[in-house]
């Protein structure tokens, strides 16, 4: 009698300790009361807070190996592609509205220097400048004009082009006119150079 | 009288595991009580941090069925928030097409930083951040500054995107 007794409490010692155990793995609290219920829902438009566009930027643009020039009273430019587009609009209103999209040197202020430059890794001093155009390499004439030709009033930088559509892109060019290399001694300005573009966008009115 | 001494050991033997179930549950009981089953795991905190997570979804519609050339770059119309509120319902993150990490920077146009991202790898981002400061009423001109990487050991710098947006308090 004894024994079942002793052995009834422990039985019931074991049956509390697990009954608290799986309480605690699966509770439904004030902050859990949905359980395991997922409960989805998809809502048209761009909320505040939520992805409105994508774009896409060119992560690196590189000029490659750049030659200094025999002479140098005639350009030698390097040109360079890159391409910028609209990936994905949401909720645009294409008549009243437009994706614009800026760029900058990473180190240009309104009022200060506002070139695009490259520059060498191991000596920030020694860099070279280049120009910006919104256009293919092919459509540059002459009577062209970089986006840079004129002044950045705005932080952004210089407006590039504004979307409305998805899959709309711009194909622009960079040029590094290669006759800023003749003036220097080729072993002072040898090795990597880099530089870095910002691009701004935001949603204005057009 | 050794079958006696026997039983006498069996029922002490049961009456030891008794206890050490009893005392096990007694611990469990108080445990659970005290809320230790339903506490997260800690996360090391570096200055501000959010809530990262490694689904991250931008929230569009893929529709377009080109390979990806460049580093895609979310961008927002608006972002709102109470006055008083530490943080922001906002989708910062770094699609999962991309092959670059970014560095995501959530500034005021008068430079101040509300919230800093450690790297996120393709894939990654928040949906609500923590911010460093509260703000008043008003509306302001935001950005987030997205600092784009190569994912190799020493991260190099690439071109960098911002996506400049109103941030509405109430």
């Amino acid at each position: 009698m004894n024994k079942k007794m002793i052995l009834s409490a422990g039985l019931a010692a074991v049956i509390a300790a697990v009954s608290t155990a799986s309480a605690s793995a699966a509770q439904l609290t004030e902050s859990n009361r949905s359980g395991q219920t997922e409960v989805t829902a998809r809502i048209e438009g761009a909320d505040p807070g939520e992805v409105s566009y994508i774009i896409e930027i060119p992560d690196v643009v590189d000029f490659g190996m750049l030659t200094r020039p025999d002479v140098d009273d005639e350009d030698s430019y390097k040109n360079v592609e890159y391409t910028v587009e609209a990936a994905e609009i949401n909720n645009l209103d294409p008549n009243n509205q437009q994706i614009s999209v800026y760029v900058r040197d990473q180190n240009a202020t309104v009022d200060g220097d506002q070139h695009f430059y490259i520059t060498n890794k191991a000596d920030s001093s020694k860099k070279f400048f280049y120009n910006v155009f919104d256009c293919e390499e092919g459509s540059i004439t002459n009577s062209t004009d970089n986006i840079d030709s004129n002044t950045m009033t705005s932080a952004a930088g210089y407006y590039l082009t504004g979307f409305t559509a998805e899959g709309e892109s711009l194909t622009g060019t960079l040029r590094l006119n290669q006759v800023q290399l003749y003036p220097h001694d080729l072993k002072d300005i040898v090795g990597d150079y880099s530089g870095y573009m910002v691009f701004y966008s935001m949603i204005e009115d057009k | 009288m050794e079958e006696k001494q026997n039983n006498k050991k069996k029922t002490a033997l049961i009456i030891i595991v008794a206890v050490i179930l009893s005392a096990g549950a007694a611990v469990m009981g108080v445990l659970t009580w005290q809320g230790y089953f339903d506490k997260q795991p800690e996360e090391k905190s570096e200055g501000v941090v959010g809530m990262i997570v490694d689904d991250w979804e931008t929230g569009i519609e893929d529709t377009s069925s080109e390979q990806k050339k460049g580093t895609q770059i979310p961008g927002y119309s608006s972002a709102e928030m109470k006055k008083g509120d530490t943080s922001l319902k906002l989708r910062i993150g770094n699609p999962k097409e991309n092959e670059v990490g970014f560095y995501a920077t959530l500034k005021l146009s008068d430079g101040t930083v509300l919230y800093e991202s450690q790297l996120l790898q393709p894939g990654q981002g928040l949906e609500e951040i923590p911010l460093s400061k509260t703000l008043e009423k008003g509306t302001y001109d935001a950005v987030v500054v997205y600092q784009c990487v190569a994912l190799n050991e020493a991260h190099t710098p690439l071109n960098a995107a911002e996506s400049g947006f109103k941030l509405i308090v109430k």
